[in-house]
């Protein structure tokens, strides 16, 4: 498996995934069914998660495939300006999902502004996300092109869209202007990383045993702030990625850490799908919980401790070795 | 009038933007000594880096474990009871205690880089009243048992916002130094 291998495997998930998620999200208030709202929710926010290393792998694609066919350069930067608007696009759905599933939790129901919030955003991420997978297969299949040789014509729609397309130049010039500025991104990026493991690991240690004396409810109750410091990290580190690209896209420990991201995603799943949450979410001061929350704890601290030290290795370990 | 004007480019040139800052001789002792040279150049994974990463582990500790008592005391998440959350202090010392060392390691492997940057010294201002904030917060609000909660919130309130501020401060300051350090080693200007 190459990096254009996982790009082509992984962009199903945005693009047919936002569909299948908004499909739901609409059948569930025709049906009145509160479940199926729920799971579209959570297909927006899983969709959300997986189209980060869909960019990731479609950046890291760039080389072989520029170095391998004839493919045209102005074909690729469209598709990647394209691929920028939707994946902002795309994370500011999974965000309100986020929010709207904790909605659901504390309220039994997603507030209205979050309902058509969702419902707009989702949809234009559909659009936008079309746009990006038909940019994409046009630099392979000049079959589907519209555009004859290096100039690229674009349709009504597209060239209204494509305003809107940042261009990764002048996003990674914006980046990069002042180290000062950079620092300040970063510092950004630990105060989020203070504020997420901070509050999953107070949860995640009270489930395993320690500071028995909190109530469990209460601690999740903390759960925004970690959502709130996961969010001011992705954009961060998004931003960071497309500032200063080659630190990053043949560096295994970004990639681990992506890794490690996505395993975290799956753990909270598994958290909450499984019915462990549930199973422990009223437990008193002094009261233990299961051994299988103990194992999902475990996992959640372990993976939080990966993203730190492997985010950390990123420096050293990219100026020893490449996976390109 | 000449030699005014020569004086104050001079000034400007060597005091202010410190192009001819006279570095101590002491810091080239340091970087010279085995352990520096180590730290600094070695090709180990455990060099470094892992000095750098227990610090970050000893940050998330100790801002994490502040920050959550200091929340609590403003008010957030009131469901959690405040009194238990004196447990905490113990894992900021700990936190505390990982950064002063490997505060100490980083500083050997690179003490021009740190001891020529203002900005070093600022952020070991704020972490000393970071410092100072934590244990009147531990005195005022939480030795004595018999204090209600309300009571706790109300003495902590002031101290709780200050400490907010003092450590996300250090945070930053910490993430800005490479990128304002004048000096990568003795002689050798440049920042990381």
């Amino acid at each position: 498996m190459n990096f254009p291998h996982w790009h082509l495997l992984l962009n199903h998930f945005p693009i047919i995934g936002t569909m299948i998620g908004f499909a739901l999200f609409v059948i569930s208030f025709i049906e009145k069914n509160r479940d199926l709202r729920r799971a579209s929710l959570i297909i927006f926010a899983a969709v959300a998660l997986l189209t980060i290393p869909t960019f990731l792998t479609g950046v890291a694609a760039q080389q072989p495939l520029q170095q391998g066919r004839n493919a045209s350069a102005a074909l690729i930067q469209r598709h990647e300006g394209s691929a920028i608007l939707s994946l902002w696009f795309m994370e500011f759905t999974g965000a309100l999902a986020l929010i709207g599933l904790w909605q659901m939790y504390r309220m039994s129901r997603p507030a209205r502004w979050n309902v058509w919030a969702v419902l707009v955003f989702s949809f234009l991420t559909i659009g936008l996300m079309a746009r990006t997978g038909n940019t994409g297969g046009e630099i392979n299949h000049s079959e589907i092109r519209d555009s004859q040789g290096t100039t690229i014509t674009e349709g009504t729609l597209g060239s209204i869209v494509h305003v809107f397309e940042p261009s990764p130049e002048k996003v990674s010039e914006a980046m990069t202007f002042s180290t000062l500025y950079w620092g300040c991104m970063m510092a950004l990026h630990f105060i989020g990383l203070a504020l997420f493991v901070a509050t999953v690991g107070v949860l995640a240690a009270r489930i395993l045993g320690f500071v028995k004396d909190l109530p469990i409810a209460a601690l999740h109750r903390l759960m925004p702030w970690a959502m709130a410091g996961l969010a001011i990290n992705i954009v961060t580190g998004m931003l960071a990625f497309i500032g200063q690209t080659p630190n990053y896209v043949y560096n295994p420990a970004f990639w681990l850490k992506m890794l490690a991201l996505m395993l975290f995603g799956f753990t909270v799943g598994v958290f909450y799908l499984s019915g462990s949450f549930k199973q422990i979410e009223h437990l008193k001061a002094g009261e233990d919980a299961p051994v299988s929350a103990k194992v999902i704890a475990a996992c959640a601290i372990f993976l939080c401790l990966a993203l730190i030290t492997l985010g950390r290795y990123i420096q050293p370990i990219g100026e020893s070795f490449s996976l390109r | 009038m000449k030699s005014e004007g020569k004086r104050a480019a001079d000034f400007k040139r060597n005091v202010l933007q410190g192009d001819n800052l006279g570095v101590p001789v002491f810091f080239r002792t340091i970087e010279e000594t085995g352990l520096s040279t180590w730290l600094r150049t070695t090709d180990s994974l455990f060099g470094f880096y892992f000095v750098l990463l227990f610090h970050t582990l000893g940050l998330s500790l100790l801002v994490g474990a502040n920050a959550l008592v200091d929340l609590r005391i403003l008010g957030i998440a009131p469901d959690i009871p405040l009194k238990p959350l004196k447990r905490f202090f113990a894992v900021m010392w700990t936190g505390l205690g990982m950064n002063i060392v490997t505060g100490l390691l980083l500083v050997t492997a690179y003490p021009t880089k740190a001891l020529t940057n203002p900005v070093f010294y600022f952020k070991l201002i704020l972490i000393t009243l970071g410092v100072i904030t934590m244990r009147m917060v531990y005195v005022r609000v939480f030795e004595d048992a018999t204090l209600s909660e309300a009571t706790m919130m109300m003495r902590g309130k002031l101290m709780a916002k200050w400490s907010l501020a003092f450590w996300i401060a250090v945070i930053v300051a910490g993430r800005l130094l490479p990128e304002t350090s004048r000096y990568m080693t003795y002689g050798h200007a440049g920042s990381g």
